[in-house]
């Protein structure tokens, strides 16, 4: 088992601690369609997800998994409130084109929803910035800034500070340190180098 | 987001069907039409391809579009230059792969290529039905189907696939016949037809009317109404096409520089191209069938007569909706609208999009992506 597969299966351990068995969920930017297949596996969902690049939703039909090919937003307009137990965006807020709407609109179409983030407040990223001046390469962000996609990462207490001006209920929130491992008790914004939220209105 | 795989297996050794004979399925009971009508008996044209398995499990229909027909594979003796209309699809190890699925094409209740439809005797008058055949709809065409998988023996089908009206076929099994339909493709296809779409299909059905030798549809069948049929094809293989894809294929192209022509004689490639297709399609189309056909597709409506959502509700199979980013005559929206009522009812559902630039007709073109995505879905 390769360190990365290792670390997204604690992630995935997290994710599925909230998810109730039976539920329906609803995969924003479902990748592969790994975590929707794990869910279902662990928690016998019914499970959708979304995404844009034909390849991936090719791998979620070989997978089993129900997949939408397409916009998000658009997607999430034809639900009626509560469609879906929970909502999840598992490394894919910081890539949506409008944050604030369509979290607003997870969590009308979902009960509960989760987000899974980098925390880009993380000890080593402002090092980095503070020594070099330049952004961190490594394992998390593999790439130079000029090959990966639009991106919009955000820290820790940024989150925090979005669920409070918008009213929103952290329910449950798990930080993990560095090693995206064990879990992060301590000055996450500093410490954590990925959290995952358990939301609701 | 960023877990990796590897790019799918290449296709393993693809082989053709080969020569193929079509059979004519027959029942003698009367059959009667959602709009009331009935005809004393059906005849359905079909082929097939591959074996029916012991276990009567690996059957695959596939619906043909418009102005295509039972003949979808092979060849029915050397002298036929083209193969059926999805060749490229139905064989030895394609994605409709005939070493493991028995396959089965037939042609449409209220078709001209050999089923009981406008163009076939009616067996009471030994005439042929014209505009006696009955008010079609696409809920019949999947009802006359179901009577020919009866005697096929096929009792529930592995697949249901079809691109266009096909695909609509492909749609009104899953809602009519769910206890039949192990899972199904529709491609390029929609719920109803937009205005746009009705509006095409009526400027052909008055291209056909308006030409005198229509007659109210009493025409000699040795010499039909050739101009309205084929401008009415002309103009719809317009439809069936993209901006895009007729630029890359025809640009201002000229057919000759003779400067010593007509002036309104055939200039531009495209305009030869059209004029070529019209004037086939006329040899091998019945102008009433025509008519049929397109109202028939007008009228399906699966929002009525409670909603989409109420129609689709009956629905159990696995399902795989693809739409075409060019096609503008069932563009994207009217394929993903299908898509998320069934993701709304909780069925298992999943839309696919494939960018090309053929327009409607994207589904019968050779395509890696769109063989992947069958392949893969038919094997899950």
């Amino acid at each position: 088992m390769t360190h990365n597969k290792m670390r997204r299966q604690v992630d995935f351990q997290i994710i599925a601690r909230w998810v109730d068995e039976g539920d329906r969920v609803l995969d924003l930017g479902c990748g592969r369609g790994v975590l929707l297949e794990y869910l279902k596996q662990k928690k016998s969902v019914y499970g959708v997800g979304v995404d844009i690049s034909f390849e991936r939703i090719l791998s979620c039909v070989k997978r089993g998994v129900p997949a939408y090919h397409g916009d998000v937003q658009a997607l999430l307009a034809t639900f009626g409130d509560n469609a879906f137990d929970r909502v999840i965006f598992s490394r894919s807020v910081e890539l949506l084109d409008d944050p604030d709407a369509i979290l607003a609109e997870g969590l009308r179409v979902g009960k509960r929803v989760t987000v899974g983030f980098v925390n880009h407040g993380f000890w080593l990223n402002r090092l980095n910035f503070l020594l070099k001046g330049q952004r961190t390469v490594n394992e998390v962000y593999p790439r130079q800034w000029y090959e990966t996609l639009r991106s919009n990462p955000f820290s820790v207490s940024e989150f925090d500070a979005f669920c409070a001006a918008r009213a929103i209920n952290i329910e449950n929130r798990v930080y993990l340190g560095g090693d995206w491992s064990d879990e992060c008790k301590c000055l996450p914004n500093l410490f954590a180098g990925y959290a995952i939220y358990d939301l609701s209105i | 987001m960023n877990d990796s795989e590897a790019a799918p297996q290449a296709s393993p050794e693809e082989g053709d069907v080969g020569f193929v004979e079509y059979q004519d399925f027959v029942s003698h009971e009367p059959f009667h039409f959602e709009s009331g009508g009935t005809i004393p008996e059906l005849t359905l044209r079909y082929e097939t391809y591959g074996h029916l398995n012991a276990a009567k499990d690996n059957a695959i229909l596939i619906c043909h579009a418009l102005s295509g027909n039972h003949h979808c594979a092979g060849v029915h003796s050397i002298d036929e230059r083209k193969s059926g209309w999805w060749n490229f699809a139905v064989g030895p190890g394609k994605p409709f792969d005939t070493s493991r699925y028995f396959v089965i094409c037939s042609n449409s209740l209220g078709g001209c290529s050999g089923s009981s439809g406008p163009y076939s005797i009616n067996p009471e008058t030994g005439e042929r039905y014209r505009l006696d055949f009955p008010k079609l709809t696409v809920h019949d065409m999947v009802k006359a189907q179901s009577l020919l998988l009866d005697s096929l023996g096929v009792d529930r089908l592995h697949a249901v696939v079809g691109g266009s009206m096909g695909g609509m076929q492909t749609l009104q099994w899953a809602i009519d016949f769910p206890h039949r339909v192990g899972r199904y493709i529709a491609m390029a296809c929609c719920a109803r037809h937009n205005a746009q779409a009705i509006a095409f299909n009526d400027t052909g059905r008055q291209a056909i009317m308006r030409d005198p030798i229509w007659d109210n549809g009493n025409y000699d069948p040795d010499q039909p109404p050739g101009h309205g049929l084929a401008v009415a094809r002309m103009m719809a293989h317009i439809t069936y096409l993209s901006d895009a894809g007729m630029e890359a294929k025809f640009g201002r192209k000229r057919r000759t520089e003779d400067a010593g022509k007509e002036h309104f004689d055939v200039e531009f490639e495209v305009e030869s191209y059209l004029r070529y297709q019209g004037q086939s399609f006329v040899g091998r189309f019945d102008a009433n069938t025509y008519l049929y056909l397109t109202k028939a597709l007008d009228r399906f409506d699966l929002h009525g007569p409670v909603s989409l959502d109420d129609t689709l509700s009956t629905v159990t199979a696995p399902g795989l909706v693809v739409g075409f980013t060019s096609d503008w005559l069932y563009p994207p929206q009217g394929n993903r609208e299908v898509a998320e009522a069934l993701l709304r009812l909780g069925k298992d559902a999943t839309y696919a999009e494939l960018s090309m630039d053929f327009g409607h007709d994207s589904f019968l073109v050779r395509s890696p992506e769109l063989y992947d995505l069958i392949r893969t879905f038919l094997d899950r």
